[in-house]
């Protein structure tokens, strides 16, 4: 099965990089949609269908706590995860984004497979938990 | 001693700190950027000619990271991020890449030297090549191609809470 993915960066490289590395791993992407800050995100959101959202923390407008606070708010969460990518690897951090609604948290750097692995590991539970 | 001192004391530059610079660094460089990365003894000469990157970080512990790679070091790790052929990466992409990779840099390298802080980096900017001073770490990594510089600076007395 393909997931339609929404990345959600402020470097272009990074959303290019993850794009790239999602398929090396053998991660099935679909369609693959892009933003540089959660407002984008959010317009992409009312635009299209994803599967999954990854996103950064530290972003210009509108960074990642805030966009996970709107997703929730919005209900969006219910029916797509969220799994932030972030260099921050500090507990507080980490404990923050999760309590916000993200349903993983990815630090960088990682390997192609251990970005497959988590979100296989997300899709799956979601998957499972509708089934 | 006064306790500012002491706290001052306590993050001043050792062989621990500057060894898991180090190894944080090799980490970064060989999983996302595909180069292995090996520490070798300082040699400057190079950094006046070099492509530069700053990071300003606050939160618990405030300061500055910084790096400096040989020119010849800047297309390969570009290429291998973008998983592009080297001619096919414009300058802007390049230096996109390295602004990326002092971003990852700095938040693995202090996001491992203190788990329990607070975290706040500031976006990355090119500068003007700069060796280091007094009161910073600093390692140096041979890559496959060229080399990397990195220091850290702490400014202020860190956190405690």
């Amino acid at each position: 099965m393909a997931y339609s993915v929404l990345i959600v960066d402020d470097s272009p490289v990074m959303r290019s990089f993850i794009r790239r590395v999602m398929s090396l791993s053998g991660f099935e992407v679909g369609e693959c949609w892009e933003a540089s800050d959660g407002e984008q995100a959010l317009a992409q959101l009312k635009e299209h269908t994803v599967d999954v959202i990854l996103t950064d923390i530290n972003m210009p407008k509108m960074n990642g706590e805030e966009f996970l606070k709107r997703l929730e708010e919005e209900g969006t969460l219910r029916s797509v995860p969220a799994l932030v990518i972030s260099t921050d690897a500090t507990k507080n951090r980490i404990l923050r984004m999760l309590a916000l609604g993200a349903e993983g948290y990815m630090t960088k750097p990682f390997s192609p497979e251990s970005l497959r692995e988590e979100l296989e590991r997300i899709l799956g539970a979601r998957n499972a938990s509708r089934a | 001693m006064p306790h500012e001192l002491e706290q001052l004391e306590a993050a001043s530059p050792d062989a621990g700190f500057t060894a898991a610079l180090g190894s944080v660094s090799a980490e970064v460089l060989e999983t996302m950027f595909f180069t292995e990365a090996l520490a070798v003894e300082c040699e400057h000469g190079w950094v006046a000619g070099a492509a530069s990157v700053l990071v300003n970080f606050d939160g618990s512990h405030s300061g500055q990271m910084w790096l400096a790679l040989t020119p010849d070091a800047v297309p390969p790790i570009a290429s291998a991020f973008l998983r592009l052929e080297a001619a096919e990466t414009s300058k802007e992409q390049r230096s996109q890449v390295i602004c990326e990779l002092a971003n990852i840099l700095c938040g693995a390298v202090l996001s491992s030297l203190w788990p329990e802080s607070r975290l706040m980096l500031d976006a990355p900017q090119l500068i003007a090549p700069e060796c280091g001073g007094q009161g910073v770490w600093h390692c140096c990594l041979a890559l496959e191609e060229g080399a990397i510089a990195i220091w850290i600076r702490l400014s202020g007395v860190p956190e405690t809470s």
